[in-house]
């Protein structure tokens, strides 16, 4: 059964086109990955999918119910992560998963029972009383998915959900999505960090420009980049300006550099390593490592958008 | 939907009042509105009572001295109108009372029976008590004396003198003053409705804050609808006013012994309608705002204003008659006009047009909301 079920979805501001006529389908079970830059419409569709927005055509199904007629059942099947942390500074934890909880009809016994559930599932069992304002970064993400689960929801959408906080909590958090997704929940998940979607994600879509421009499993979406390759050149010291000095050697499609990495995207057909090193030594450059990857999802995505993810 | 929107409302009015400073803030505020009301006005001490007079006898004798007796009188202030003058003036409220002397009067006193002497007012005998015992006391004693006279000029002449002359042991009684504390209750009511605005619209800045901090759209993503928690946030607001006026009245009946001169039940139905101006005019001002901060800054360009010039502060009387027309655009003008009406002995038919007015105040300021809030595409990437 599809848990969710996305036909002809669009949506348009005036007349600019956010969402243009996207349909995918999310299995049960699944984990499903949302991957797409700024502005690339991916937002606009989780808002429809949310009841936040109002779709301007297409249709939303989630368990086989229509969300325009049968929205409280989709609402009731729903939870929410969002980017944003979405909590109350001046409720403790505990009452702040005891109110969004609440928000869906539990109450009394079932309520206590499932906001104690919901905060020992996310490691804040001990720090029920306590006020959010003295919780880390992590702390206040892991409260953000509380509060989203208590109700036990049958599809989960985390929208970055570990978005700045430290590697321990990043783990605890990849750990918890997929101790739910083994506990019968369906999840969409979108992130910036390629390396966390490529671990958990079951399927993947890609949208770009309001539209889903590929859409499959990890092996299936880097099976279909065979014409380029990454080169990742580390280097001892980096002055700057060395990742602009590559651009116009044959077959390098896209140089970046972020200190003294620099990562090529190139055509696979070119072999142009040599010249690359040739040029970065000219200018007096030292280097420390040399790496050809293998296709990525990253690369997937840099040859689909002609962009990197967090452009 | 019942229980879902108790639920938002139970939870809404436990997060307000666990911070104790809102208790100051929204019951404490408009108790200092009244003790603000009684500083500033309970000191003003007993007030002149103001007499227009229309003299119609000219200069006869006894109706020129009936004037410059009155005129005598401690706490009165005399104004000459004419007839008209002094039905308009009565009406208004700034005559407490007026008295005609017709063509003939003067005669009628010297013939022993004193005729062509009106006294009106429309504030009732409590205010005018002490002017018309003074008044007839002088024109049964000088229409005694003509009596005595019996036609002789001379004979009343001299006792006329005498009477005149004479010094007089005045024995003073004080009465209780309702002008003065209706007007004090008055200006407790106008510092009320301040307060009742200004919490009205921080409330309703909390569905911006809850947009800010995203929680909103964690609840509207839920089976809570956006009009659900909209009118939750209408009835939390409702709840904190209606304790506000419960306290506000409470302090001024019992601890100030400020009586309106309103019944309770009439004068807290009034108060309930304004506040349904209040929360509407905050809603509002909320799907008009981008902000809390902004909210916060159009509410403050909007209430204190407002409540100048609509005489919450001091009477509107004192204003120029521009400014005066320009607070009949405003609600509260038209809630004290109504209170200035029950006091002034009206009757609930008399605040018909009042109760309209304010009622459609509220549902104008309901549709701007609405329509506002209809339009919305804004989810301030919730995610």
């Amino acid at each position: 059964m599809n848990v969710l079920d996305i036909r002809g979805l669009t949506k348009k501001f005036g007349d600019f086109v956010a969402v243009d006529n996207i349909s995918f389908k999310v299995g049960e079970g699944e984990i499903f990955g949302f991957l797409g830059a700024n502005g690339a419409g991916k937002s606009t569709t989780i808002n429809m999918i949310c009841s936040l927005l109002q779709p301007s055509g297409g249709e939303i199904r989630i368990l086989d119910r229509d969300i325009k007629t049968q929205s409280r059942f989709a609402k009731q099947s729903l939870g929410i992560v969002p980017q944003d942390l979405a909590i109350y500074e001046d409720m403790t934890a505990y009452e702040n998963v005891s109110f969004f909880a609440g928000l869906y009809g539990l109450r009394g016994g079932q309520l206590k029972e499932r906001t104690e559930e919901a905060l020992a599932f996310v490691g804040l069992g001990d720090k029920a009383k306590s006020f959010p304002k003295t919780f880390s970064g992590g702390m206040k993400r892991r409260l953000n998915i509380a509060c989203a689960i208590a109700h036990k929801p049958k599809l989960i959408i985390m929208d970055e959900p570990t978005v700045g906080i430290d590697p321990q909590s990043r783990n605890y958090i990849l750990a918890s999505v997929r101790k739910l997704n083994e506990s019968g929940c369906t999840i969409i998940y979108t992130s910036h960090y390629m390396e966390e979607v490529e671990e958990i994600c079951s399927r993947i879509a890609i949208v770009d420009h309001g539209k889903i421009i590929a859409e499959g499993t990890k092996e299936q979406l880097t099976a279909t980049v065979t014409d380029v390759k990454d080169i990742v050149i580390e280097l001892k010291t980096a002055t700057g300006g060395e990742a602009e000095r590559l651009t116009g050697l044959p077959g390098v499609r896209k140089a970046s550099q972020e200190e003294n990495v620099i990562r090529i995207h190139s055509d696979a057909s070119v072999d142009n390593l040599n010249r690359i090193l040739k040029r970065l030594m000219e200018g007096d450059s030292e280097i420390r490592a040399v790496e050809e990857r293998e296709p990525n999802l990253e690369m997937v995505f840099l040859t689909l958008t002609g962009r990197n993810l967090r452009d | 939907m019942r229980k879902e929107l108790w639920f938002l409302v139970r939870t809404t009015l436990r997060r307000i009042f666990r911070n104790r400073s809102n208790w100051l803030i929204y019951l404490g505020l408009p108790v200092a509105g009244v003790v603000l009301a009684t500083v500033l006005y309970g000191s003003t001490g007993q007030p002149d009572l103001q007499v227009g007079i229309v003299n119609g006898d000219g200069n006869a004798r006894v109706a020129a001295d009936t004037v410059q007796f009155l005129g005598k009188l401690d706490h009165v202030k005399f104004a000459n109108v004419t007839e008209s003058e002094l039905r308009e003036q009565l009406a208004d409220g700034k005559l407490d009372t007026g008295l005609i002397l017709s063509a003939g009067y003067s005669d009628s006193v010297m013939a022993g029976k004193p005729d062509h002497i009106a006294l009106h007012s429309v504030k009732g005998a409590t205010v005018t008590a002490y002017f018309k015992s003074m008044l007839s006391s002088y024109v049964d004693n000088v229409s005694a004396m003509a009596r005595i006279a019996n036609g002789d000029t001379a004979t009343f002449d001299r006792l006329y003198g005498q009477y005149s002359g004479a010094g007089f042991k005045l024995t003073a009684q004080s009465v209780n003053d309702t002008s003065n504390t209706k007007e004090m209750s008055t200006q407790s009511i106008g510092f009320l409705l301040m307060f009742m605005l200004t919490s009205a619209g921080s409330l309703s800045e909390l569905i911006l804050k809850n947009r800010e901090n995203r929680t909103y759209f964690r609840i509207v993503s839920s089976p809570i609808s956006a009009k659900v928690y909209v009118l939750s946030n209408i009835i939390v607001n409702l709840i904190v006013m209606a304790g506000q006026i419960l306290i506000a009245l409470f302090f001024m009946r019992v601890v100030f012994h400020l009586s309106a001169g309103v019944p309770f039940a009439t004068m807290f139905g009034l108060l309930a309608l304004f506040a349904l101006v209040a929360v509407s005019l905050s809603l509002a001002v909320v799907s008009f705002a981008k902000s809390s901060s902004a909210a916060g800054a159009m509410q403050n360009f909007i209430v204190t204003p407002s409540c100048l010039v609509a005489g919450c502060f001091f009477p509107a009387s004192v204003m120029p008659e521009f400014m005066q027309r320009v607070s009949d655009f405003l609600p509260q003008s038209w809630l004290l006009a109504a209170l200035g009406k029950l006091q002034a002995n009206g009757g609930l038919a008399d605040i018909g047009l009042n109760f309209a007015v304010l009622l459609a105040f509220a549902a104008v300021f309901f549709l701007i909301a609405v329509y506002k809030f209809g339009r919305s595409d804004d989810t301030r990437n919730f995610v």
